[in-house]
């Protein structure tokens, strides 16, 4: 079955059948785990880095941000037995529209704190994507662990 | 006849905008208008009084109640919430069926990049001291109302067009203008113009696009900050991606910070999410 990841939400599968997917990545950025052992896949669709900016939402939509929705995921995925030194991470997303002054960079700032936050808890990345003028669309085989991309403007391909 | 006359000639080959909600406007413009008066002008648009009904009850709007006949809806409805509910009731029909196809856009999804501009320009329009909010609202909701009109010549041309926007450096509205000789924006103040909206409204869809749209009118600020914010956050864009230019220096002139344009991202999602009824309208 499709599950469809909305914007600042994060879905956890356990079924083979099941396909977790997020469309419309711009700035946002769409995290992908995947334990092999225990066949369990999550994808998180987060669209800003630092929940102090409004901590009403941040209580209300932990996912919206990286800062909370990325503790939050991994938490919920140890749940199913997943373990972080089986897990297959992907990253995309993180883009930009084209503005020399940075005022409208939230995509690097979404790349900047994940790489920060796996850096100090030793999680690595097993494939990104990130950065650029593109709108992604990013989706989790549950079964088989296949992360599959599709870029505006370059077609799909298997990360 | 040349392409380029082909696209010129859709302006005055245009289905007209409904008279009614032009009339209709104009009456919310008095501060003394009678429910009665724009019940009757209103109900001669079918599509427009069965688009109100399901429009006005969107929690975006705040109702204290539920309305279910016209007459009821115009007793409850505060005039400045009404001129937003005609003119999205009368846009929706511009944007059914696959509306932006050479865009790759799903259907619905052109309308849902409209009206998630038009309440980001509402969120934002306090920054801006000439501009109405009614009016952030309508050019947010018809600023890209030329990608309707341009769609299946973009689809003509679409390899080259997405060839020249990711290889070389420029936007997509950069290689709109090289390979068709006209951009969306563009276009879309030709249509503005030929529904007679206000010449300020025409403008600001022209320039929605313009790297230095922040140096210009503040209308056109508004707009073009309003749709790289919703570019940005990916609703409703196509294959043109966040291939779009946009100075940000001018931001600094309205008072307008890099982390209030998160702010107002997180605000846009709960607004989108009360607005359910408006996204769909078109679909």
């Amino acid at each position: 079955m499709k599950v469809i990841v909305g914007i600042s939400d994060m879905r956890i599968s356990t079924k083979p059948d099941d396909v977790l997917i997020t469309y419309s990545l711009g700035s946002c950025i769409g995290v992908v785990l995947w334990d092999p052992e225990v066949k369990v896949g999550a994808l998180l669709h987060y669209m800003l880095p630092d929940s102090s900016i409004d901590s009403t939402k941040a209580s209300q939509k932990p996912f919206m941000f990286a800062d909370k929705g990325i503790p939050l995921m991994f938490k919920e995925i140890y749940k199913h037995g997943a373990q972080k030194s089986r897990m297959k991470v992907y990253v995309v997303g993180g883009s930009q529209v084209m503005d020399e002054s940075g005022m409208f960079n939230i995509g690097k700032r979404n790349q900047m704190i994940i790489r920060k936050m796996f850096l100090k808890n030793n999680v690595m990345i097993a494939k990104e994507d990130v950065g650029g003028n593109v709108n992604r669309t990013i989706s989790l085989e549950v079964g088989t662990g296949i992360v599959r991309m599709k870029v505006s403007g370059r077609g799909e391909m298997i990360l | 006849m040349s392409r380029i006359e082909e696209i010129l000639n859709i302006a005055s080959h245009l289905p007209p905008f409904p008279k009614v909600a032009h009339q209709v406007m104009k009456m919310l413009d008095e501060p003394e208008v009678k429910a009665k008066d724009l019940a009757e002008v209103i109900k001669y648009d079918s599509a427009i009084t069965a688009n109100l009904l399901k429009t006005c009850n969107a929690a975006y709007f705040g109702l204290s109640r539920k309305v279910s006949s016209l007459d009821d809806a115009l007793v409850v409805v505060g005039q400045d919430v009404l001129k937003d509910i005609i003119i999205t009731s009368s846009s929706a029909r511009f944007y059914k069926g696959e509306a932006a196809g050479g865009y790759q856009l799903e259907q619905g999804e052109l309308w849902k990049h409209s009206v998630a501009t038009a309440i980001m320009a509402k969120l934002l329009a306090g920054h801006f001291d000439k501009v109405d909010s009614g009016t952030a609202f309508t050019a947010g909701l018809l600023h890209d109302i030329g990608k309707r009109f341009l769609s299946s010549f973009v689809a003509d041309e679409f390899a080259k067009i997405i060839k020249l926007a990711y290889e070389g450096n420029g936007s997509f509205v950069e290689a709109e203008n090289k390979i068709l000789g006209i951009n969306h924006a563009e276009l879309g103040c030709m249509i503005m113009e030929k529904w007679e909206f206000d010449e300020e409204l025409s403008l600001a869809v022209k320039q929605h696009h313009d790297p230095d749209a922040l140096e210009k009118g503040q209308l056109t600020a508004l707009v073009a900050i309003a749709n790289t914010q919703v570019i940005t956050l990916g609703v409703g864009v196509g294959a043109d991606g966040l291939a779009s230019k946009l100075q940000g220096e001018g931001l600094k002139r309205y008072n307008i910070s890099s982390l209030d344009l998160e702010r107002y991202l997180a605000e846009l999602l709960l607004e989108m999410e009360k607005a359910e009824e408006m996204m769909t309208l078109a679909g």
